[in-house]
């Protein structure tokens, strides 16, 4: 993680523990990484009841939020609701021994309640690079007691990442992505830095397209057409799907080579954001998207 | 009394009353006539406490714009030209609120059935459980009539003389009716109280008025008996047309006076 | 007048049935008895009611036994499902509710409009402007004030916007010391859109995570109660909630204009004073702990007034409790209808109460537009 990602985070949180008042998710790091009991366990984000998945730790599942979607299996738990808008006691009516959540599941006041109803809570730090998969796949596998499988999967996690990245080692001319997360109105909700599209973008050997801001901001026309991607990125299930059509008849977006050439890249949300277990499929594929046959084979 | 001096009224930059002097005495009824925006319900909106005003007005010799407006309401009820209504209260909610200030005067027993008798007075017997909105014009201007006498029931509250003030009390109203307010209005008056009523009509008030106070452009133009103000080349003059007093119109063509009526 | 619609008969009788004599009073107080007992069944519903099969009933015998004090009692889980998640949601429901339900009568009585509403005039912005200013600048502008205040400065924050906004509009519509409630209305509109457009500024310097807290902060939810905010919020809005007795009589005089209002005794400006400021601190403090649920504002005291008329002796208790009820029984209703996930509040308010009051409406045209 870089410097600038990690004072932005902690300040953060720094700034929710101080508006709150609570004990921040920081601290929840601290009080204990391993459950006592995972023999009920709730999981909160994606990626982190993929990684339950992978690590055959699926009997110990008694529910999953909204975000975990993948693999199919997940689906017949119960929804608890959004990782984010997490009611307490939805949660602790599952009688969950523990519940396994990513950084910035919340709000504040159920994860507080949680903890003062003693149920254990481990807390999962997310960070988009390839080091930060495989701390979470650690951090799982910590938590449930399997660390060496962890690390085993850690280990191959960590090689197929490799063979990805290297794929794209030798490419000179860097693509420039511009990641879409939404056209609603024909305004372009793109991604700066610090995101998983960034991430993943960076992964794969592209280029973000966008700088200048972190997050997920609307993007006006001016900046749209500075930005000159050579591709769009944009997720295949998300809200009213774009066309082609649509994307390309976008005044600004036709201005830019990617427009140019009509080149637009779907991919699964999760998949392509999740940073678990199948990222490294997904930097493959992103990868072979972008470069094709320029991939120094 | 009701005194006023040199009162001047400001609406925005505009003077819309300028330096008059005014004075109604209690046992009276005090008329306010004169063209249309020559300042008659301004100069009533000064002299309720409406408008603010320069100049000096007092009530029973009391400064009004020193009272507070529970002071002001224990010595005098307004009826506004026109009453708007927000919400459907019936018509006994809203004499009900002529008891608000809790001065009506009325004996004990009697200010729970004082709406009753005051809708009684204005002729809208059984009118209690109607929505006020349901009212004709005519109807509402009497139910506002009898919030205005819940208020000051009594004419004279512990020796003091209290005022009613009324801005085109019968303008929506049948002759009969008319008759019936402007007794109301009288019987106030000859019972020591004080009525101060702005009229359009020169036929009541040279009936009912004792006093008549005469408005042009905003200053006063005449004040004095019926017999002294309404004289043909002070109406003419006033009202910018020419006038006869007391001449029947010729040949024969009908005419009705309010003079000739009898309220049954 | 002529303008004025004349309601048909059919429609009268069935809301004239106060009586032939026109007094709605033992009618408007049996309806507040049975208020009462409503607001206590929604309670004990909304207390007993949730994802979880925790029971109130078991916690509540432990606290009568001793249990509790000699550490024999249920599980610590099904008594922090209780004392820290139902108990406190219960209790914010009941002030949220009924101070929301209070400053719409109130607001619609000052205004002489049955449309009226705290949302209306800017308060509800204004407050959300400051709420939003703390999520997305109180790690950096902010952070002084953060840190000196603590968890009481978003509540705070937004009790200040509610405020700052409601003086604003009263220095724009007051004049030689006497208030033009309509510039007043139509000022609010305008100031209303200026906060709105502020508080967008501030989404879009917001970052992912304050992005979160601010849509869920913004969708209105009774699911942050904590015994933390009802400390904070609550003295605030049972103070305010307090006041608007004294209001009563004076907005009923109100109904036949501020003029009348003044001949009838009422010092009208006081009474618009003591209006605003109360209900700004009742709606500040309700905006900073739940957001902004809209609705309960302008239904409840339309439906109150169809049932036991207008006067606001009666309306505003009516209010406090039928308020603090409907908001309690659409909490227990999204807390359980996806089970174990939450609805946020302001679906349930919308889907249930605007289809109900469109009916009503209809039932009662002719009356209900005056």
């Amino acid at each position: 993680m870089n410097a600038v990602v990690c004072s932005f985070v902690r300040r953060s949180l720094l700034g929710a523990v101080l508006v709150f008042g609570a004990a921040s998710a920081a601290a929840a790091a601290e009080d204990g990484d391993v459950f006592a009991d995972s023999s009920r366990i709730a999981s909160i984000g994606g990626s982190l009841t993929e990684i339950v998945y992978a690590l055959g730790q699926q009997e110990h599942l008694v529910a999953r939020d909204s975000t975990s979607l993948y693999p199919q299996e997940a689906l017949k738990l119960p929804d608890v609701g959004y990782m984010r808008q997490l009611s307490p006691e939805g949660v602790l009516s599952v009688n969950p021994s523990g519940i396994l959540a990513l950084q910035g599941s919340g709000p504040k006041e159920a994860v507080e309640v949680l903890k003062k109803a003693s149920v254990p809570y481990v807390e999962v730090p997310e960070t988009f690079d390839h080091e930060g998969i495989l701390a979470k796949i650690r951090a799982v596998g910590k938590a449930f007691g399997v660390d060496d499988r962890a690390a085993a999967l850690a280990m191959e996690v960590d090689a197929k990442l490799k063979a990805a990245e290297q794929l794209t080692a030798a490419v000179k001319q860097r693509k420039r992505v511009l990641f879409i997360l939404s056209m609603q109105g024909g305004k372009i909700l793109a991604s700066g830095g610090d995101t998983a599209a960034d991430g993943i973008v960076k992964l794969a050997g592209g280029v973000n397209a966008i700088e200048g801001f972190t997050g997920y901001k609307q993007l006006s026309d001016e900046a749209a057409v500075t930005a000159a991607p050579d591709v769009i990125l944009m997720m295949d299930h998300a809200g009213p799907a774009v066309s082609d059509e649509e994307l390309f008849a976008n005044a600004a977006i036709s201005q830019t080579p990617a427009g140019a050439a009509r080149k637009v890249i779907r991919m699964d949300g999760g998949y392509l954001l999740g940073f678990g277990p199948r990222t490294a499929d997904a930097v493959h594929d992103l990868a072979v998207a972008l470069y094709g046959a320029d991939l120094g084979q | 009394m009701i005194e006023a001096k040199e009162v001047s009224v400001f609406i925005g930059r505009r003077r819309i009353v300028a330096d008059v002097a005014f004075t109604a005495r209690p046992g009276e009824v005090t008329a306010i006539v004169g063209p249309n925006g020559s300042g008659k319900t301004t100069l009533l909106k000064a002299l309720s406490g409406e408008l603010p005003y320069e100049g000096r007005i007092a009530v029973n010799g009391r400064d009004l714009a020193a009272m507070k407006p529970a002071e002001a309401a224990s010595l005098r009820a307004v009826l506004p030209q026109a009453t708007s209504l927000a919400f459907p209260f019936t018509v006994r909610e809203i004499v009900r609120l002529g008891l608000l200030g809790g001065r009506s005067g009325a004996l004990a027993g009697e200010s729970e059935r004082l709406p009753e008798r005051a809708l009684a007075k204005v002729d809208l017997d059984g009118f209690a459980g109607r929505f006020y909105q349901e009212l004709s014009g005519g109807e509402q201007q009497r139910v506002q009539l009898a919030r205005v006498l819940c208020q000051v029931w009594a004419p004279v509250l512990e020796g003091v003389p209290r005022y009613l003030l009324l801005d085109e009390p019968v303008s929506s109203l049948d002759i009969r009716h008319q008759l019936t307010i402007m007794d109301i209005a009288r019987d106030f008056a000859r019972r020591g109280g004080g009525v101060v009523a702005v009229l359009h009509d020169l036929n009541l008030t040279a009936m009912y008025a004792d006093h008549i106070h005469v408005m042009q452009g905003g200053r006063q133009a005449a004040s004095g008996a019926p017999q002294e103000v309404l004289v043909d080349p002070l109406l003419e003059k006033v009202f910018g047309c020419r006038l006869r007093v007391g001449a029947v119109p010729p040949s024969g063509a009908p005419f009705v006076l309010p003079q000739s009526a009898a309220v049954s | 007048m002529a303008d004025q619609s004349i309601a048909g008969p059919s429609g009268m009788t069935r809301l004239a049935r106060g009586g032939e004599d026109g007094d709605r009073a033992a009618r408007a107080r049996l309806a507040i008895v049975l208020l009462a007992v409503m607001l206590g069944a929604a309670m004990l519903f909304s207390l007993t009611s949730g994802a979880s099969d925790a029971s109130a009933w078991a916690v509540l015998r432990d606290w009568v036994s001793g249990a509790v004090a000699d550490g024999s009692a249920t599980d610590m889980r099904t008594r922090v499902i209780i004392q820290d998640i139902r108990l406190p949601r219960v209790v914010m429901g009941v002030l949220v509710g009924a101070s929301l339900a209070v400053s719409g009568a109130v607001m619609q009585g000052l205004f002489r409009n049955p449309l009226a509403d705290p949302g209306l005039i800017g308060i509800s912005a204004g407050a959300s402007l400051g709420a939003v200013a703390v999520i997305v600048l109180g790690a950096t502008m902010l952070a002084p004030l953060v840190a000196l205040l603590g968890p009481m400065a978003l509540p705070l924050a937004a009790f200040v916007g509610g405020l700052v906004a409601t003086l604003i509009l009263y220095r724009i519509a007051t004049r030689q010391g006497r208030t033009s409630v309509a510039t007043m209305l139509l000022a609010g509109i305008a100031l209303a859109a200026l906060a709105m457009a502020l508080t967008g500024v501030l989404v879009y310097m917001a970052d992912d995570r304050q992005l979160r807290d601010l849509t869920f902060w913004q969708l209105g939810s009774l699911a942050g109660a904590t015994w933390q905010k009802i400390g904070t919020a609550g003295p605030v809005i049972v103070a305010a909630l307090a006041a608007t007795p004294f209001l009563a009589r004076g907005l009923n005089a109100l109904a036949l204009g501020e003029a009348t209002a003044g001949h009838l005794g009422i010092p009208v400006q006081r009474l618009k004073y003591v209006a605003i400021i109360s209900v700004s601190a009742a709606v500040g403090a309700a905006v900073a702990v739940s957001g902004g649920i809209g609705f309960v504002g302008i239904v409840v005291p339309h439906l109150l007034r169809l049932a036991i008329g207008p006067d606001n002796r009666y309306l505003l208790p009516a209010s406090a409790l039928f308020g603090a009820a409907m908001l309690l029984v659409a909490d227990a209703v999204c807390r359980t209808i996806v089970a174990p996930a939450e609805l946020p509040i302001g679906i349930i308010t919308a889907a249930v109460g605007g289809p109900f009051f469109l009916w009503i409406l209809l039932r009662k045209r002719g009356i209900v537009d005056l």
